[in-house]
């Protein structure tokens, strides 16, 4: 990799992490053309440089003050003889990010099914408030329809026109680094980008909490970090935010982390 | 020395350093590197320097500014700021502490 590719590289990093490039870049360039150093030797990969820059950027959060849309109170579930919750508080306000986080049958796709109210707990209470959208894990997308179909029904349910749904659908669609103008019917689509159509319908209209249960199956790395410099937009725009995840290196920028452990 | 320790102790007290490199006078990202190699810390990469100076000055450690250097070309000068030199006076004594009592241990000269 030479020099100017390693550079070009680094400010694509930057940008994908929301960090203005320019001057990072520049010094990086400055210090190579004194030192004479190859970049990888000096700075490392550029997706390694750019995430300890974006680290020690980083200053804590206060907490936030805004409306509580989503409540969660001593909610229990069984399924049969096996229980899978017990007792699971969570509380998110406008302006957070909440991570359920936990291994494979722990209960963290349920849960987020309980705080969507598609599934009744055995006891404990869960209040929701504003509008909500939800990415599902899987399914979600039609076969018949294409993207910007999609868009007009899923738009015209949060009182978006026609015109209005698409053109939000496309920008958001961008932003996960897709492109659906012509694209095919939701068959045709690959498993990544129908999630990637999943996450768009989940944010149109702009609802005030979000629950996404690990949207970004199939996404390749570049598209992750996307997905989650979406959620930090969603977040600075006011939104409640809950993300089922088994991947924890967003862990320490998010808000509250729900830890449901090892398997019910 | 081992490569490895080295790099964990630098990682503890590089900020520091680094404004200790800066306690005389400014300076830039490529000569603190030379400055910090040349006291013996060893070669200093770019990857662990530049996120240290970021925060540093995002903390209001130090100040910088763009200039261009003597015929050469632009270079982002860093200044030690009154809060860094206050706390390279206070972290400075506590670190000066830490490593006579880690000192002592080390070579079984006990301290009371």
């Amino acid at each position: 990799m030479s020099t100017d590719e390693w550079l070009h590289a680094l400010a694509a990093e930057l940008r994908r992490r929301g960090v203005e490039a320019g001057a990072v870049v520049a010094e990086a360039a400055s210090h190579l053309r004194e030192s004479g150093e190859p970049p990888l030797t000096v700075f490392g990969a550029p997706a390694a440089y750019a995430d300890a820059l974006v680290d020690s950027l980083r200053t804590p959060r206060p907490r936030s003050h805004g409306p509580v849309r989503l409540d969660v109170r001593g909610v229990t579930k069984s399924y049969g003889r096996r229980r899978v919750l017990t007792g699971v508080d969570l509380t998110v306000r406008a302006g957070e990010v909440a991570a359920i986080v936990g291994a494979n049958g722990c209960g963290k796709s349920t849960l987020l099914r309980i705080c969507a109210g598609l599934e009744a707990p055995d006891a404990g209470t869960v209040h929701r408030s504003g509008a909500l959208g939800w990415c599902p894990q899987a399914g979600g997308t039609a076969e018949f329809l294409t993207p910007d179909e999609h868009f007009t029904l899923v738009g015209a349910g949060r009182g978006l026109a026609r015109p209005a749904a698409r053109d939000a659908g496309r920008r958001a669609a961008a932003g996960v680094d897709w492109d659906p103008a012509g694209a095919p019917q939701g068959r045709h689509l690959s498993g990544g980008t129908r999630q990637k159509l999943n996450l768009v319908l989940a944010g149109l209209g702009e609802p005030d909490l979000m629950l996404l249960d690990e949207p970004y199956q199939g996404f390749d790395h570049g598209s992750y970090l996307d997905f989650w410099a979406q959620v930090w937009d969603w977040r600075d725009a006011g939104r409640a935010v809950v993300v089922v995840t088994h991947l924890l290196a967003a862990a320490d920028r998010v808000d509250t982390v729900l830890d449901l452990g090892g398997r019910a | 020395m081992d490569t490895d320790r080295r790099a964990q102790w630098l990682r503890g007290v590089i900020d520091l350093c680094v404004l200790g490199a800066l306690r005389d006078g400014e300076s830039y990202g490529y000569e603190i590197a030379r400055r910090l190699e040349a006291a013996g810390l060893g070669p200093v990469p770019g990857g662990t320097l530049y996120p240290v100076l970021l925060r540093l000055e995002k903390t209001g450690h130090v100040t910088a500014d763009w200039r261009a250097g003597a015929g050469g070309p632009a270079r982002k000068y860093y200044r030690i700021s009154p809060q860094g030199r206050q706390t390279l006076a206070d972290a400075g004594a506590d670190w000066r502490r830490f490593t006579a009592g880690a000192g002592a241990l080390m070579t079984g000269v006990a301290t009371p």
